[in-house]
């Protein structure tokens, strides 16, 4: 007999989801499909904390979505704790929990204390209980002294913080993120990323998926990340093996003097595998992926041919946003804009 | 001058046609326009078959259908002025980015309003077409005095649009029911500007208010210039000629606008002051 | 920020399901409201004063028709009972357009708790000010305008309120899940609707003026039965004037108050799982 602990947390099929969309009011009979999702097939283990990275418009609030019940997929199945969401989604429900980047949930009259509690109530939570770890995780998110303010009288960043809370309080077994730390400052990211950790810690069982087009946070939080562009998992592997995909590869980060021109020149030189251009004010900062090392002759002596001054030259390590580009052929925020 | 219609006023009434027109469904915008005024209408029309023995031939009918169907115009323009503040701060959350602009808001109001008096309008010429084709109303259009009534909507709805402001201006300083502050305020004054009823029907200490509401003349000009003679039977400002009625809602206009321009200010540093132009009033 | 967080799981008690969650997410969602009119009491004036001169407008129609008392009576207790369409209407069905609007709507879809709970709750927290502002009509008309009651039977009166408040409560929860999917179109008709909905309630005058075939036809809405019935045991000419018995009445709003609950209920569901095909819910044009 399968024991509730050896079923994955998340398990998802297939799993595609178009939207149709109303053109403009000129195009009001004409109906568009938006492919969100495509084929996307995932398994994540209880326990896990598993990052799903992508650009903005990638699909990954439309999985998020799916998995906790708000979006029905058009094709393919998912299930979250053992139970599908589709077919059973009061009995997914009561183990999960969400929380969203730049959510505005509560009502601004009533305090932080008053907030959190009522949305306890929505889990069932006894009184004593909610109190209990309202308490202990304000105290951890550094808001106590604040708990008897109006959620309308605090920043953004604090206002995130009592989100946080709110979406740990009913103590989930699987935890969905979507992008938790967006708009949040340096430090506030940090206290937020740490209390989600910890709170990883301190039960085995409990399960994340947390979604971030910061490549730096998913490298650092999770077990294992997940890539995703145009609504397609393009990879998936801990953030170490992903990177070590490149480590036959040479990175280079330069910044020389203004690029005229197409960087065709520089693609099609022997050994570059990828280029990325970055146009500053008055510099550009140029990504190379090479085969090896000694592929960076070439690119010495055909900037020198552009007439570009070097300004910086730096090998280094492959990051996820490396392998992003290696797998989409583009950078992180060209795949943004590409979307828009 | 220029410069501020083309940057405050002319923006905001493209903005407040794309709101008023924006119906997922035009048939759902006729049901609007012709069912909701044309109901309202009907709850007189029922209440007065109930209890009068007079016929519609009875002046008090033509008096109480007209004032219900011209104070379509206090809803729309007064109330609905008030209501573009709260959906530009809490539906559209813009709020915040018009006061940071260089625009002078209180024209943007005006500007915002513009649409709604169109809508207002077709709501007006719907409800007292019905009545005239339906529910015997005794307008005959051949007999209308048009410059009067042009002149006079113009006039009171230049009025309502000010009043609108001073309203919009307070609800800004409103966390909760601001929703219903423009609403509210347009059924309150129901009782005091002889829409429904001849003012003279008010206890005597209620009447001066009355007087001092400008929609009380308003609709005496509006009634004079449809009804006609019959117009008159009604004592309460039959000793008044046109030109003073017009002399009185000239005055109270004036009042009015210079009071938007006032109110505006002052309860935009309290809005300021307590941080409300971008705050929710939700619960 | 570096401490494990445990919740001391050894101490923490099973959450509730069932019934209890369903009474706890009625006192949660009705928490918001009550408080929020506690802290800020400018509704006092808008709730209850401003309304009852609204309706003070309809008794001065009245009186201009020179008509019987208790014809002002009738229009002083249908704007009391306006007071309930409204809160019905706007502080339970179409708030969770609102609650779409203003990102709480989702949180409440994946909490395990009834939506049938949270527009309970809704309704709950707004009765206070619905209750005072019908008082507040009822007292003032009275005073003011020396209403002739003539109270039949006071036991009866109490179950046909009860009666029609169930069925127009769970009308409300229908019209609920019907702005769950359809949301912006939803508000648009509920607004639209609303003189029409007074016209054919019969909020100010006897519903029987439609002739019976047609008053019995907008029976449907539990307020014109509820209404009809309250004046036939709150007036002396209310048993003239009325459409159907009391008796009869009664027995429709209780047939009707079964169905709407029943069927909210249905369609709560049914319309949940549509919006979550279409992915409405959490779509803020819709």
């Amino acid at each position: 007999m399968m024991h509730m602990s050896d079923t994955p947390a998340i398990r998802i099929e297939n799993l595609g989801r178009v939207y149709k969309t109303r053109g403009t009011r000129r195009e009001r009979h004409q109906t568009k499909e938006r492919v969100a999702l495509c084929d996307v097939n995932l398994e994540v283990p209880r326990g896990e904390f598993f990052g799903l990275l992508g650009p903005n418009g990638a699909g990954k609030t439309s999985l998020i979505k799916i998995l906790v019940t708000l979006l029905a997929p058009t094709t393919g199945r998912a299930r979250v704790a053992g139970f599908d969401v589709v077919e059973n989604p009061h009995q997914v429900r009561p183990r999960i929990n969400m929380v969203s980047g730049g959510e505005s949930s509560g009502y601004g009259l009533l305090t932080v204390r008053e907030n959190l509690w009522m949305f306890s109530q929505f889990y069932g939570i006894d009184n004593k209980t909610a109190r209990g770890r309202i308490d202990e995780l304000l105290e951890i998110v550094h808001l106590k002294d604040r708990a008897n303010t109006k959620s309308s009288d605090l920043s953004t960043g604090l206002r995130q913080k009592m989100n946080i809370v709110r979406g740990f309080l009913t103590d989930p077994e699987v935890i969905f993120l979507d992008e938790p730390t967006l708009g949040l400052d340096v430090g506030a990211a940090r206290d937020v990323r740490n209390f989600i950790r910890n709170w990883m810690l301190a039960q085995s069982g409990r399960t994340t998926l947390l979604t971030t087009h910061y490549m730096a946070e998913a490298d650092d939080l999770c077990d294992r990340v997940a890539i995703i562009n145009e609504g397609r998992v393009l990879a998936c592997d801990s953030p170490s093996n992903l990177k070590r995909r490149l480590r036959q590869e040479a990175i280079f980060h330069m910044e020389v003097s203004a690029l005229n021109g197409t960087l065709d020149a520089f693609q099609k030189l022997p050994g570059v595998r990828k280029v990325v251009h970055t146009a500053l004010d008055d510099k550009s900062q140029l990504e190379f992926i090479l085969d090896a090392d000694d592929a960076i002759s070439g690119v010495i002596s055909a900037l020198t041919a552009h007439r570009a001054q070097i300004l910086n030259l730096q090998k280094r390590e492959p990051t996820l946003e490396d392998v992003f580009v290696d797998l989409v052929g583009m950078s992180l925020a060209e795949a943004e804009k590409k979307q828009s | 001058m220029k410069g501020i219609i083309r940057r405050s006023f002319a923006p905001a009434a493209w903005l407040g046609w794309q709101v008023e027109s924006n119906w997922a469904s035009p048939l759902l915008f006729l049901a609007f326009s012709v069912l909701k005024p044309v109901a309202g209408v009907l709850i007189l029309v029922f209440m007065y078959n109930t209890v009068s023995r007079a016929g519609t031939s009875a002046p008090i009918y033509g008096y109480i259908y007209l004032g219900n169907a011209l104070y379509v115009y206090v809803g729309t323009v007064m109330a609905g002025t008030s209501y573009s503040i709260l959906e530009d701060r809490e539906r559209y959350r813009v709020l915040k980015y018009l006061y940071i602009a260089p625009i002078n808001i209180p024209v943007y109001l005006f500007g915002r309003a513009t649409p709604r008096f169109l809508a207002g309008s077709l709501a007006a010429a719907i409800t007292i077409f019905f009545g005239i084709v339906f529910f015997k109303v005794p307008v005959h259009l051949t007999l209308v005095n048009w410059p009067l009534f042009l002149t006079a909507l113009m006039l009171g709805v230049v009025c309502l649009a000010g009043m609108g402001i001073v309203l919009g201006s307070w609800t800004l300083t409103l966390r909760t029911q601001p929703w219903f502050l423009g609403e509210s305020t347009a059924a309150a004054l129901y009782l005091f500007s002889g829409a429904l009823f001849p003012l003279t029907l008010l206890p005597r200490f209620l009447q001066p208010i009355g007087y001092l509401m400008p929609i009380t003349y308003w609709l005496e000009l509006m009634r004079r210039a449809l009804l006609g003679p019959a117009a008159a039977v009604f004592p309460t400002l039959a000793t008044l000629s046109n030109a003073q009625l017009f002399l009185i809602l000239g005055v109270q206009t004036a009042f009015f606008l210079g009071l938007a321009f006032v109110a505006f200010r002052f309860f935009d540093r309290i809005a300021r002051d307590k941080g409300l132009i971008d705050a929710l009033s939700d619960f | 920020m570096n401490a494990p967080i445990a919740f001391a799981a050894a101490k923490t008690t099973r959450p509730d399901s069932g019934w209890r969650l369903f009474l706890r997410t009625i006192v949660a969602r009705a928490y918001p409201r009550v408080v929020g009119q506690q802290r800020e009491k400018a509704w006092l004036f808008f709730e209850t004063f401003i309304p009852f001169v609204a309706i003070v407008s309809y008794v001065y129609v009245y009186r201009a028709l020179d008509a019987p008392p208790d014809y002002i009576g009738f229009v002083v207790i249908g704007g009391a009972m306006t007071a309930f369409w409204i809160n019905v209407m706007w502080n339970m069905s179409a708030q969770l357009y609102w609650e779409k609007d203003n990102g709480n709507l989702p949180l409440y879809i994946i909490a395990p708790n009834s939506l049938m709970a949270i527009l309970l709750g809704m309704a709950l927290g707004g009765m206070l000010a619905t209750t005072l502002r019908a008082i507040v009509i009822v007292g003032l008309g009275t005073l003011l305008f020396h209403v002739p009651f003539a109270l039949s039977s006071a036991a009866e009166l109490a179950v046909i309120f009860v009666l029609s408040m169930a069925a127009l409560y769970g009308l409300g929860m229908m019209l609920a899940s019907v702005f769950l999917l359809h949301g912006r179109n939803a508000f648009q008709i509920v607004s639209a609707l609303q003189e029409p909905v007074y016209f054919i309630t019969g909020f100010y005058f006897p519903i029987r003026s439609f002739g019976f075939t047609l008053a019995v036809a907008v029976s449907a809405i539990p307020l014109t039965l509820g209404l009809d019935a309250m004046r036939q045991l709150m007036f002396a000419s209310g048993p003239t004037l009325g459409l159907l018995s009391v008796r009869m009445e009664m027995a429709i709003l209780a047939v009707l108050a079964i169905v709407f609950v029943y069927t909210a209920k249905l369609w709560l569901d049914h319309m949940e799982r549509r919006a979550v095909q279409e992915g409405a819910l959490t779509d803020r044009r819709r």
